[in-house]
């Protein structure tokens, strides 16, 4: 009787109804011929122009990191107390940003939000990138990197063991585990799609490299049930896997006594911060596709509409831990907590604290206007202000804390080198190095997930998929 | 219609003799115990009808279609917080007695000295009523206005409700913080955790989820929620699995970042709840809280099954019960008090509860069938 | 049609015009329907009859695993093989050990769901499948449906099958020949291996002959070597003895430790008794002067002991005016280093202990010859 009434219910009025996920006419077929055109198609030439920019900030990268290894780590600004700067900062800053693809395909897959699915694979790939800068810099700063195995526990002939109860070892097994199940993840979702272009390229060399890569995949009923099941398990697992990464990231710290350090709320904190400036360096990202590669009918403003509300949210869960942390300061009654969080607003570096507080919080708000949600203009400006924010928000956990703590005899100032900004030029280099070349080599758009959701994909008795 | 008379005739008798108990806790067993049992409460029914509306808010600001047909349920669960004002009300009344930073003394206490106005009696006051006034408004604003859209038939709410759902946010994160700081922590006003609030967030969602999810099978037992189907109910027990797990993840955040730090006036919280019988107490809670339901809940088909999302339900409100008393009662010094006070209090409050919850089950109609994305939710696959 | 055929495939055009063919071309019975899909298409898996698949089991069983793994390796280790205690931590601290447990859990569950479903369950990578060849793999994953029913046996009937497909509204059919059943370790290939092998082997060898050969080698870190330190078997030009390491300033004492007597007696002199007169020190000086000194020294002082007569030795009457004029330090010096036949007690005694016997040596001076205040304090 309840159903009855329900179903006559009216019809959703306007303003209710969500807007398509993409525009125009979309079949599977023109699907393949969009996406799956590019890697068979010569690059333009701003292409190449962006390529030369990027792989020169790669260059000097390599060329800073060259030098530290010649020098020592001598070359860069870290000083007593503040034994960590750059390096760590951009480490955490790396590992963040690739948070946003695992949200994207692991979390909101488990919530079965269907805008995922054409973004998906750029996030996905973008976190792998990611990750690939957040790894280089403990494996400089270990001081000597040819022993950098040594930080894994293996029987040898010194008969010593890493040390199980240091953070920073379980950042070692952290970023591992999220390096190898990201990349498996991502490498299991283009298995369809690489199948689709062995079948569908006219080049002999293109069609032996898809063909190992594609493993003989063809499509078989038997095979995508295990595939969906695989698919959901990975989703469920890198949902704990990306609360629990940042986490211990963020134990690097937090299980220390520096005062600003040990911050119980630093965990979630960190995770919603990391996936803060991951989703700001997707929407950078998207936009130039969404423009240089035609994808405007896939990538559609919902796409970028919604993506800055999440950005909005995780913008206010930050200004929480903000908020939290300030109140903490006063409530502990602990002078030390005190005199931390007033350098961060007044102190030395106290531009730094604003900087962070205006690009992270401020800015942001800007986005609970839809027009500016939809404007190239803001969203850019918020994506700009919120990576340069989260930057600097490491720059302030870190260097403000150390810079000063129990000991005031030994307060520093800290001051960065040019090795430094080079190094860190050069990860943003390899990253969107990465990023162009994969731009052109595979497909950019999860073409199967989005041919799942297209009108009329699924049997009708499933009648689920009427307003896609 | 006897039996229902019947259940409800043994309802009010739990709650008369439950409300001697309670008498004679204050005559017998002192103000300290009485009133530890009675926050006890206060804040169970709170978490409860705020994690409720936690749920129904959280559908608006995502515009999720699934819940819409189990909306109403959530809805009926968060109008608790009606009673807890009262509740909470004469509870202040125990500020005094429990909470050392409203004392006198506190203004000569090292560490409470800067504080003590924020934890004197009249501001806490003050936190208090404006905290239960701003859930009433959104109350008023989210249920209220989805309950005349039952004849109104009017979409206009949901465009009112979804612009209030990102308000409503804010409120809760700063009435769930302010409860969480002021009467569980503020049990210990030395101790600190910029964490606490989530902790206690956590844990009043996962109590909404979990009578949610039993309120839904009972009302199916009686045949009322037609067209509620095993793929509703398995999201709700894929909630109910994800947030106990994320509770254990702020949990042993909180502890593990105390334990390693070892600083004195943070260890002190803990050490008196690893302490003697107490450790016990708080293995129970690791087991019953996580190891259980998340064994119970992990794999697809039991997040179905309506007969193992009964009992984990169960066990998920009993655990936060246990979690409150955990939080609450370290306080009264000594091993953990259960006994006759603690039975009759439960008796008394229980039974007040399932007489409310019996009677909010009957406002308006069991589905929101005014809302337009009624039978896109009715529809749901997984 | 050829009688050895594989399979036949009928294609469609739509995901429902599939799914109504399947029942249809089920009940032929005339082989395992098996359908090739661009992507997955929600109740096929009832549809095709297929098994639920146990890839949730495995990982679960697998996850589980991993933890107890992890768990017991890190508690091994931590605990057992090299027990060390950090950070004022325990042994077997299991707080510190569950973020890692954690990571390997997802680990050993990930690798089990990705690659237990590729090569367990799929049984990918197969390059050699009929399908694969078709002509309508190329429509398979693109925007195709194909039903195929495979030959359970020899008596298979393609072309029943095609007409089961057509009948079920195939707009094509294409029957598959047998899969070529050659096997992959053929010895031309095992020799293609080897040769492979042996000419990576040749490459790499000669290309770390060269790099060594024709690159000097860099001193990576070069700033650890050039620190202004002193360097094993090498002189310091920063002292004037050549010593890298000087002697301490006289009169340092180690931290720790109180300060003893070195050089003379006389220089001995100016040390000041660091211990507190309590009723501990003196309980510690009595209880060391009866079991080292009262032999000789006698029980108050005064030279006679139980020992004196038997040796014919004159120990020091410590009650003289001498030793009562004595500063401290000499009376430690003494301990120290031992005086005339009297040995040193400094391997049997601590510095607390030495200092203490002062002490008692004091009170014992004062003892003999007390004043009348002295007994004012005693009697108070």
């Amino acid at each position: 009787m309840k159903l009855d009434a329900a179903t006559s219910a009216g019809d959703i009025p306007e303003g209710l109804v969500e807007p398509s996920l993409y525009v125009g006419k979309v079949t599977p077929g023109s699907l393949d011929d969009q996406v799956l055109a590019f890697p068979e198609t010569r690059p333009p030439r701003q292409w190449y122009i962006a390529l030369a920019i990027t792989l020169t900030a790669a260059l000097v990268g390599v060329v800073s990191i060259g030098y530290t290894f010649y020098i020592g780590i001598g070359a860069w600004g870290n000083t007593s107390p503040v034994f960590w700067a750059f390096d760590i900062i951009n480490f955490v800053f790396w590992v963040g940003i690739g948070h946003a693809g695992t949200l994207i395909s692991a979390i909101l897959f488990l919530f079965r939000k269907r805008w995922r699915n054409a973004i998906a694979r750029f996030a996905e790939a973008m976190t792998i990138f990611a990750v690939i800068c957040a790894v280089i810099f403990p494996l400089i700063h270990v001081g000597r990197p040819w022993l950098a195995y040594w930080l894994f526990p293996y029987p040898n002939q010194r008969a010593l063991w890493t040390n199980f109860r240091s953070p920073l070892l379980w950042d070692v097994f952290a970023v591992n585990t999220y390096f190898s199940v990201s990349l498996m993840f991502w490498y299991l979702g283009l298995i369809p799609d690489i199948a689709s272009m062995r079948d569908r390229t006219t080049s002999k060399l293109r069609k032996l490299i898809y063909t190992v890569l594609a493993m003989g995949w063809r499509g078989a009923a038997t095979h995508w049930q295990h595939y969906e099941k695989a698919y959901l398990l990975l989703a469920g697992l890198a949902t704990g896997l990306v609360l629990s990464v940042h986490s211990v990231v963020s134990f690097d710290f937090a299980t220390s006594v520096v005062p600003g350090w040990h911050m119980t709320i630093f965990p979630p904190y960190f995770v919603a911060g990391a996936i803060f400036a991951g989703f700001a360096m997707v929407v950078m990202v998207l936009v130039v596709v969404r423009e240089t590669m035609q994808l405007k009918n896939l990538i559609t403003m919902r796409h970028l509409d919604v993506m800055n509300k999440v950005i909005l949210a995780m913008s206010c869960i930050m200004g929480y831990s903000y908020m939290m942390e300030g109140f903490t300061a006063w409530y502990s009654m602990n002078e030390f907590l005190h005199h931390g969080f007033m350098n961060i607003i007044t102190g030395t570096y106290g531009w730094a604290g604003w900087v962070t507080i205006s690009c992270n919080i401020l800015i942001p708000q800007i986005l609970w206007f839809r027009k500016a949600r939809t404007s190239y203009f803001w969203m850019i400006l918020v994506a700009v202000g919120v990576t340069i924010g989260m930057w600097f928000e490491r720059f302030v956990i870190i260097v403000i804390s150390l810079h000063q703590d129990f000991l005031p005899s030994a307060w520093r100032i800290y001051k960065p080198t040019m090795v430094d900004f080079g190094v860190l030029l050069g990860t943003f280099g390899i990253f969107f190095t990465l990023v162009l070349l994969f731009a052109r080599v595979l497909p950019v758009i999860a073409t199967t997930e989005v041919k799942a959701i297209l009108p009329d994909a699924q049997p009708s008795h499933h009648g689920d998929d009427h307003h896609a | 219609m006897s039996q229902t008379k019947n259940t409800s005739n043994l309802l009010w008798g739990a709650v008369a003799l439950g409300a001697l108990g309670v008498l004679g806790t204050y005559a017998a067993a002192g103000p300290e115990r009485f009133w530890a049992n009675w926050i006890l409460w206060f804040v169970l029914l709170f978490t409860l009808g705020l994690g409720s509306l936690f749920i129904v808010a959280l559908e608006h600001l995502v515009s999720a279609k699934w819940s819409v047909p189990v909306r109403r349920i959530p809805e009926r669960l968060a109008t608790l917080l009606i009673p807890a004002v009262p509740i909470g009300l004469i509870a202040l009344a125990a500020v005094p007695v429990l909470y050392p930073g409203a004392r006198p003394e506190a203004a000569h206490h090292p560490l409470l000295a800067g504080k003590a106005f924020w934890l004197s009696l009249p501001f806490f006051s003050v936190r208090t009523v404006i905290s239960l006034a701003l859930c009433l408004l959104g109350l008023w604003v989210l249920v209220g206005g989805s309950l005349k859209q039952d004849t109104t038939k009017d979409p206009a709410f949901n465009f009112r409700a979804r612009k209030f759902a990102p308000a409503f946010m804010a409120i809760f994160a700063l009435v769930i913080t302010l409860i969480a700081f002021d009467w569980l922590s503020g049990l210990t006003p030395e101790w600190y955790s910029d964490i606490f609030g989530v902790y206690v967030f956590a844990g009043a969602f996962l109590s909404g989820l979990a009578a949610t999810a039993l309120c839904v099978l009972h009302l199916q037992d009686e045949g009322r929620l037609e067209g509620v189907k095993g793929d509703h109910l398995y999201n709700l027990g894929g909630f109910l699995f994800a947030f106990t797990v994320f509770w254990s993840y702020i949990g042993f955040a909180q502890y593990m970042l105390m334990w390693y730090a070892n600083l004195p006036d943070e260890v002190i919280w803990y050490k008196v709840r690893l302490a003697g019988s107490w450790r016990l107490i708080t293995i129970l809670l690791a087991g019953l809280h996580f190891v259980l339901p998340f064994f119970a809940l992990v794999t697809r088909d039991s997040k179905k099954d309506p007969k193992r999302l009964r009992r984990v339900a169960y066990l998920m409100l009993g655990a936060h019960v246990l979690d409150i008393y955990w939080l609450i009662f370290p306080v009264l010094g000594a091993g953990p008090h259960f006994s006759w006070p603690e039975l009759s209090f439960a008796l008394f409050f229980l039974g007040g509860i399932l007489l409310w919850i019996r009677g909010a089950m009957q406002k308006g109609e069991d589905m929101p069938v005014g809302d337009p994305f009624l039978r896109e939710g009715l529809e749901f696959r997984l | 049609m050829p009688e050895t055929s594989y399979a036949v495939l009928g294609v469609f055009e739509t995901p429902d015009a599939l799914m109504k063919a399947i029942p249809k071309v089920r009940a032929s019975k005339l082989g395992t329907v098996e359908a090739y899909t661009p992507y997955a298409i929600h109740g096929i898996e009832e549809a095709l009859g297929l098994r639920k698949s146990p890839l949730g089991g495995m990982v679960l069983v697998m996850g589980v695993l991993g933890a107890i793994t992890a768990l017991g390796f890190q508690y091994w280790i931590s605990a057992i093989d090299y027990p060390i205690i950090t950070g004022g931590k325990g042994a077997g601290s299991w707080e510190a050990f569950i973020p890692i447990m954690f990571e390997v859990t997802v680990l050993f569950a990930t690798f089990t769901a990705g690659l237990g479903m590729l090569f367990l369950l799929n049984k990918l990578p197969f390059f050699g499948h009929p399908v694969l060849s078709s002509k309508s793999i190329k429509g398979i994953t693109r925007d195709r449906y194909v039903l195929a029913l495979e030959a359970e046996s020899e008596a298979f009937d393609s072309a029943a099958a095609a007409r089961a497909l057509q009948a079920a509204g195939a707009i094509e059919v294409e029957a598959l020949p047998a899969p070529d059943r050659s096997p992959f370790l053929t010895s031309d290939n095992i020799l293609r291996a080897l040769g492979g092998i042996f000419a990576a082997c040749v490459v790499a060898g000669l290309a770390m002959y060269f790099a060594t050969k024709w690159f000097p080698l860099l001193a990576p870190m070069k700033y650890m070597q050039d620190q202004p330190r002193l360097n094993a078997q090498k002189a310091s030009t920063f002292f004037k003895d050549g010593h890298g390491m000087q002697q301490p300033v006289a009169g340092t004492v180690a931290r720790g430790h109180l300060p003893t007597a070195t050089g003379t007696q006389e220089e001995a002199a100016s040390l000041v008794n660091p211990l507190p007169r309590t009723r501990e020190v003196f309980a510690t000086g009595r209880k060391v002067y009866t079991n080292r000194c009262e032999v000789c020294h006698g029980a108050v002082g005064n030279g006679v002991g139980s020992l004196t007569a038997a040796y014919g030795a004159k120990p020091a009457n410590l009650q003289a005016q001498q030793f009562r004029d004595y500063p401290d330090g000499k009376i430690y010096w003494a301990i120290v280093n031992g005086k005339n036949s009297m040995p040193s007690h400094a391997p049997y005694l601590s510095e607390p202990e030495r200092w203490a016997v002062v002490h008692y040596v004091r009170a014992l001076q004062r003892a003999q010859n007390a004043k009348d205040e002295d007994l004012k304090v005693a009697t108070r």
